[in-house]
């Protein structure tokens, strides 16, 4: 028997079958988590903010229209709820360090993606909160210009300058880090 | 003249109208094709960034129990009409039957019943010690009688599958 549809299992989900839900959070809970991540860069917070994401998602779900995909809205659900929560926090939490600890047990070209990887992530983290989001926007959710603008309520000029800045920011980080 | 970076930016994001004076300067121009080349090239990194793992499930708060929810298929809600239907044919069918075995009932007061029922209770009891094992008794039954058993032995099949399908697909 096929695995049931998003679609279905919201409309279960509707009908009161949390694990219906459960099993949607299942499917995207890596990719909202990495979302926060990516945001925050500090996992607890990133963990706990995916989490109030899936809930908030659950109690909207009456309202949801079964025809949007669910993978992308809870995505920008949770990138709402982190841009809130920056705003709210002005965050200067320490940077996590993600780092295996059996690292040095691995390939020498799996330890290298690694590494660059973390710098990515530390590029990433450094950058200024607002510029942080946009990136997220583009690069991670795929969203034009004008959705972007939208969705953070600034100009469109805002959205291009922190994208340009920030590109800018990360290529510097990383090139010095080569 | 060079491209600026915003306008490398707004080519690699795809929201330039200008592309193909862009490609025309690209095609003839190294130092901006490199600088594109480069920009690209963080793009890549950036986008290729692999996903870290959670270190706790965020479904076990929503799930009541273990394992995907099944499908339901599509003729299941059928069996509910099925059902519906075979038990008011058997009921129409077997009215006749009914009415003709049930005898005119009368409404007994309460002494009466408790009568009865203590007279019935000596009885059992009475049979309970002077019980033997009996020879089973020869299976005779009317073509009407056997009719209407074989009509309700349907139903109960019917009813029993059909809910045994629907609860088998309850999680």
């Amino acid at each position: 028997m096929n695995a049931p549809s998003d679609r279905d299992l919201i409309l279960l989900a509707r009908r009161g079958e949390a694990g219906a839900f459960g099993e949607l959070v299942t499917r995207y809970q890596t990719g909202v988590f990495n979302v926060c991540y990516r945001i925050l860069h500090e996992r607890g917070e990133a963990e706990d903010l995916a989490q109030e994401a899936f809930i908030r998602a659950y109690d909207r779900i009456a309202t949801f229209d079964v025809e949007r995909e669910f993978g992308p809205w809870i995505r920008r659900v949770a990138a709402n709820l982190c841009l809130n929560h920056l705003e709210s926090h002005k965050v200067t939490a320490e940077l996590d360090e993600e780092r295996d600890a059996d690292s040095a047990e691995l390939p020498e070209a799996v330890q290298e993606v690694r590494e660059r990887s973390e710098q990515i992530r530390m590029a990433l983290a450094s950058l200024p909160a607002a510029y942080r989001i946009v990136v997220e926007l583009r690069h991670y959710q795929e969203m034009s210009y004008d959705e972007i603008a939208a969705q953070l309520n600034i100009p469109l000029s805002d959205v291009k300058s922190h994208l340009f800045r920030a590109r800018k920011l990360l290529a510097e980080k990383l090139h010095a880090s080569d | 003249m060079h491209l600026t970076d915003e306008q490398l930016n707004e080519y690699l994001d795809e929201a330039v109208n200008e592309r193909a004076q862009i490609e025309v300067h690209l095609s003839a121009c190294g130092e901006c094709a490199a600088r594109l080349s480069t920009l690209r090239k963080l793009f890549n990194e950036m986008e290729s960034l692999p996903e870290l793992a959670l270190t706790r499930d965020l479904a076990a708060p929503f799930m009541r129990s273990s394992g995907l929810p099944a499908q339901l298929p599509a003729w299941l809600p059928l069996t509910m009409a099925l059902q519906a239907a075979a038990a008011l044919i058997v009921f129409i069918a077997a009215a006749p039957f009914v009415i003709r075995l049930i005898p005119d009932i009368e409404t007994p007061s309460l002494s009466t019943v408790l009568i009865q029922f203590q007279t019935q209770w000596t009885a059992w009891l009475d049979r309970l010690s002077q019980f033997h094992m009996p020879s089973l008794p020869a299976f005779s039954l009317e073509l009407s009688g056997l009719y209407l058993m074989s009509a309700l032995a349907v139903v109960s099949m019917l009813w029993l599958v059909g809910n045994g399908l629907l609860l088998r697909n309850q999680w």
